[in-house]
């Protein structure tokens, strides 16, 4: 005989799992440190990119001046000055990602909870 | 009200039922609109500018997820680009790029507005972006709807100015690039729309989570006004031709435009019916779930009868 509620409940996990809950429980593959670790390694190697992409963009846009004036100019301070620019483009967006995974993990851990204490009630019926 | 109402339950019963069907085809619908569009605009590499071109890759978008039409249209727009000047291939990429790396990356869902943004401004409801976005969104889409923008604007930019670009030898490369950043960045209008955009969209989300009573409509109404408002006060700063007509129309087709999503969106009981597949170890579940359907026919029906009611019952009422 085909038990009504338990089809019920299984709906429900079947489409938790087939929308949200499939993001969800590869979040909560990792740990908690791996997944943010992961998830800011890439938002610093996107964040590299992107300060590339910008600062030859500068360069060409100020490519005849620079041209004219890399001899008379102190290379290691203009150097130095966009290291400072990056490490703080890519720490302010380091931060910014790991503050936005946290809360993720976070989320995807509590909406998880509510799954796994369902299964744990299907768990339940089946053994009856 | 209540015919509308109805008439939701009709699209809401009709969509759950078709889903499978009307997904892919509004994509398809989307993306054969959005490459149009750019094929119009800025149809400068002959290969692309065909018919068979564009409806194979919109058919490929049909059955791709949502954010590939951007992939599509934004290759589209380098690649047309790359045709006419390579430096302006180089500027779009790098606004895509940087868009797609350190935006998209957290808010992948924002990212159709890029999308919507420049078809809006073809079709001349710039407004109603923004207050959807209020309606829908976070105060986080005000970058999203920045970027579409900035999209839209790039594109404008450089279809307006081809013949200049095309012009030019090839060995002023830093003054053609120059120009283009000059030209682009430069753009007052874009800055202005921009600005007016964010705050629109924030004074919107604000007053529509308010728990008073036509929060969403009275977030809308506000909402452009706060728009006409920052354009023209950016107009009159910035002293920027803007056509002031054109801002006042627009914005009451926005209006209309908004009080259509929130229609949609606010009466939300749009769930999807959804099929899933699940077995125990007795049976193979093949289940189609589909929501409930609400009580909007039958409290139309009461409210026909009342009305017809008090027609008769007037005299007698009189009379009492």
């Amino acid at each position: 005989m085909i038990n009504e509620e338990r089809v019920i409940l299984m709906t429900r996990l079947a489409s938790y799992e087939a929308n949200e809950g499939k993001k969800d429980i590869s979040v909560l593959n990792y740990f908690r440190n791996d997944f943010i670790g992961f998830q800011v390694l890439k938002s610093v190697i996107a964040a590299t990119i992107s300060f590339l992409a910008l600062f030859a963009v500068y360069i060409f846009y100020n490519f005849e001046e620079l041209m004219q004036e890399v001899y008379k100019m102190d290379l290691f301070a203009f150097g130095k000055n966009v290291v400072v620019l990056y490490l703080c483009t890519v720490g302010a967006y380091g931060v910014i990602s790991y503050v936005l995974y946290a809360s993720r993990y976070s989320k995807a851990k509590k909406s998880l909870r509510h799954y796994y204490a369902s299964l744990k009630k299907l768990a339940g019926m089946n053994d009856k | 009200m209540t015919t509308l109402l109805v008439a939701k339950q009709y699209i809401k019963n009709f969509i759950g039922r078709y889903e499978v069907y009307i997904k892919p085809l509004m994509k398809l619908v989307l993306a054969l609109a959005a490459l149009m569009m750019i094929n119009g605009k800025i149809g400068y590499m002959h290969r692309l500018d065909s018919i068979s071109i564009v409806l194979i890759v919109a058919l490929m978008c049909s059955f791709m997820p949502v954010n590939f039409i951007i992939v599509a249209a934004a290759a589209f727009t380098v690649l047309h680009m790359y045709a006419l000047s390579i430096e302006c291939a180089a500027v779009a990429l790098v606004l895509f790029l940087v868009m797609f790396l350190l935006y998209f990356r957290f808010s992948p869902k924002d990212a159709l507005v890029v999308l919507l943004t420049p078809i809006s401004f073809a079709l001349k409801i710039p407004y109603a972006i923004p207050l959807s976005m209020g309606l829908l969104g976070t105060p986080a889409s005000g970058i999203s709807v920045g970027c579409g923008v900035m999209a839209g604007y790039l594109v404008n930019y450089v279809a307006d100015n081809a013949t200049a670009f095309s012009g030019m030898d090839t060995e002023e490369v830093a003054t053609k690039f120059r120009l283009i950043i000059d030209g682009f960045l430069g753009n007052k209008e874009m800055l202005l729309t921009i600005g007016a955009f964010a705050v629109t969209i924030i004074v919107v989300y604000v007053i529509r989570r308010m728990s008073v009573d036509h929060a969403w409509t009275i977030a809308i109404v506000t909402g452009a006004l706060t728009d006409v408002m920052a354009l023209l006060v950016g107009d009159l700063m910035f002293d920027i031709n803007v056509s002031i007509v054109g801002i006042i129309i627009g914005s009451i087709f926005s209006v209309l435009i908004a009080k259509v999503v929130e229609f949609f969106a606010f009466h939300v009981d749009y769930s999807r019916a959804e099929k899933v597949q699940f077995e125990d170890d007795e049976y193979y579940y093949y289940v189609k779930a589909v929501p409930k359907i609400t009580v909007a026919t039958p409290s139309k029906t009461v409210k026909r009868i009342n009305t017809a009611k008090k027609k008769y019952s007037g005299g007698q009422a009189r009379k009492q």
